[in-house]
């Protein structure tokens, strides 16, 4: 007999073999897709995480840190990384949050919630993100020409007096450079976490249209 | 949220979830495996249930998305199952029913089967399904005629496979 009608033949009864599942378990599958999503959110924040510690670590050496001093900025900073690592770990707790909750989800309402919430905690990250880097850059500036300011006075003053124009010409230089970084950040945001939100979006709106 | 469809979709595959099952067991080799792809096949076929008008049978309608599915899925990852992975467990064939002859002829067929392109073991699929070349040349979007080449030139490599 042929190879293939032999199997025809036992096909049927090698059927009390195939996995049942129940209908719970059919039931959860159906929004398994989600949390999937949410699941490399919660993982691309950690990694995130762990690749800008290292880097700082890394970076962050003796000298970097006398240089910190000699510009007068070794105490900013401290204090900026002290408050950004509670904030950042408070961040990834919410991500987690948002993960386990997805993934246990049995209602379609609900996961509709909570897509929606995963959209809003990824939206205040990037805004924290950017926030912050404003207001350190802005701070750090700051401090540099205070200190530089007083110390040039102690010499010749004189020679390095600015005047209105000189400091508008200044200021507005400097922000259009930070609004350039803080475009750059917030574009590399975009595309790590746009790609993953887009998708969250496309399943909520078939859930939204699955509900009409 | 439409409840009632909630309930009516999952019932049916609850019911029919067999023919995915056996899809999965022609396309993966690996317990791990098998369970994505009938996980993947479920949320298609949820995502297609809206336009699923039910003037065909749920079996016929899922027998066409899972297995296009399947392709899809398969033809993305190209060539990426190793049939020497290929797990016996898999399909544990009573022992006492069939005499050794017959099992190992079984078990060889599979490992043939495991190195055809996604559509031929959709059409092999169909085959042991007992689906008669309309049927197929349905659930695959082909011609009769089409279907009925199709399969005579998998069975000629099956063959070939099995006899080298």
């Amino acid at each position: 007999m042929d190879g293939l009608d032999l199997l025809k033949k036992n096909w049927k009864k090698q059927e009390d073999n195939l996995p049942h599942l129940s209908y719970d378990d059919i039931y959860k599958m159906l929004w398994k897709k989600s949390s999937s999503i949410v699941k490399w959110i919660f993982i691309i924040s950690i990694i995130e995480f762990l690749l800008g510690t290292l880097l700082s670590i890394v970076l962050a050496d003796k000298e970097y840190w006398q240089q910190m001093e000699t510009l007068h900025l070794k105490k900013f900073m401290i204090f900026a990384e002290a408050v950004s690592y509670p904030i950042t770990l408070y961040f990834i707790y919410r991500f987690y949050r948002n993960y386990r909750k997805i993934s246990s989800t049995d209602s379609a309402s609900k996961l509709m919630k909570d897509i929606l919430k995963t959209r809003k905690t990824v939206k205040f990250y990037i805004a924290y993100v950017l926030i912050s880097i404003a207001i350190i850059t802005m701070v750090s500036i700051y401090i540099l020409m205070h200190y530089h300011v007083l110390e040039v006075n102690a010499n010749e003053a004189s020679k390095y007096v600015f005047d209105t124009v000189d400091w508008i010409k200044m200021i507005a230089i400097l922000s259009i450079a930070l609004i350039l970084l803080l475009g750059v950040i917030w574009l590399f945001y975009k595309l790590l976490y746009g790609i993953l939100l887009k998708r969250l979006n496309r399943n909520y709106k078939e859930l939204k249209n699955l509900d009409v | 949220m439409n409840k009632d469809l909630e309930h009516q979709f999952v019932t049916n595959l609850e019911k029919h979830q067999n023919i995915a099952h056996k899809i999965c067991r022609i396309y993966t080799n690996d317990q791990a495996s098998h369970n994505d792809l009938f996980q993947e096949i479920t949320i298609q076929l949820w995502k297609a249930y809206p336009k699923f008008r039910g003037d065909a049978k749920f079996s016929t309608w899922m027998y066409r998305v899972a297995l296009n599915t399947a392709i899809t899925l398969y033809r993305k990852k190209k060539r990426g199952i190793q049939t020497q992975d290929y797990d016996t467990v898999h399909f544990k064939i009573k022992a006492e029913e069939y005499d050794d002859e017959a099992e190992q002829q079984i078990k060889l067929m599979y490992d043939a089967i495991k190195e055809l392109n996604d559509i031929e073991k959709a059409l092999v699929f169909l085959y042991l399904e007992d689906k008669n070349y309309r049927e197929i040349s349905e659930t695959l979007g082909i011609s009769e005629v089409n279907a009925r080449v199709k399969m005579n030139r998998v069975k000629t490599k099956l063959r070939t496979i099995l006899n080298p």
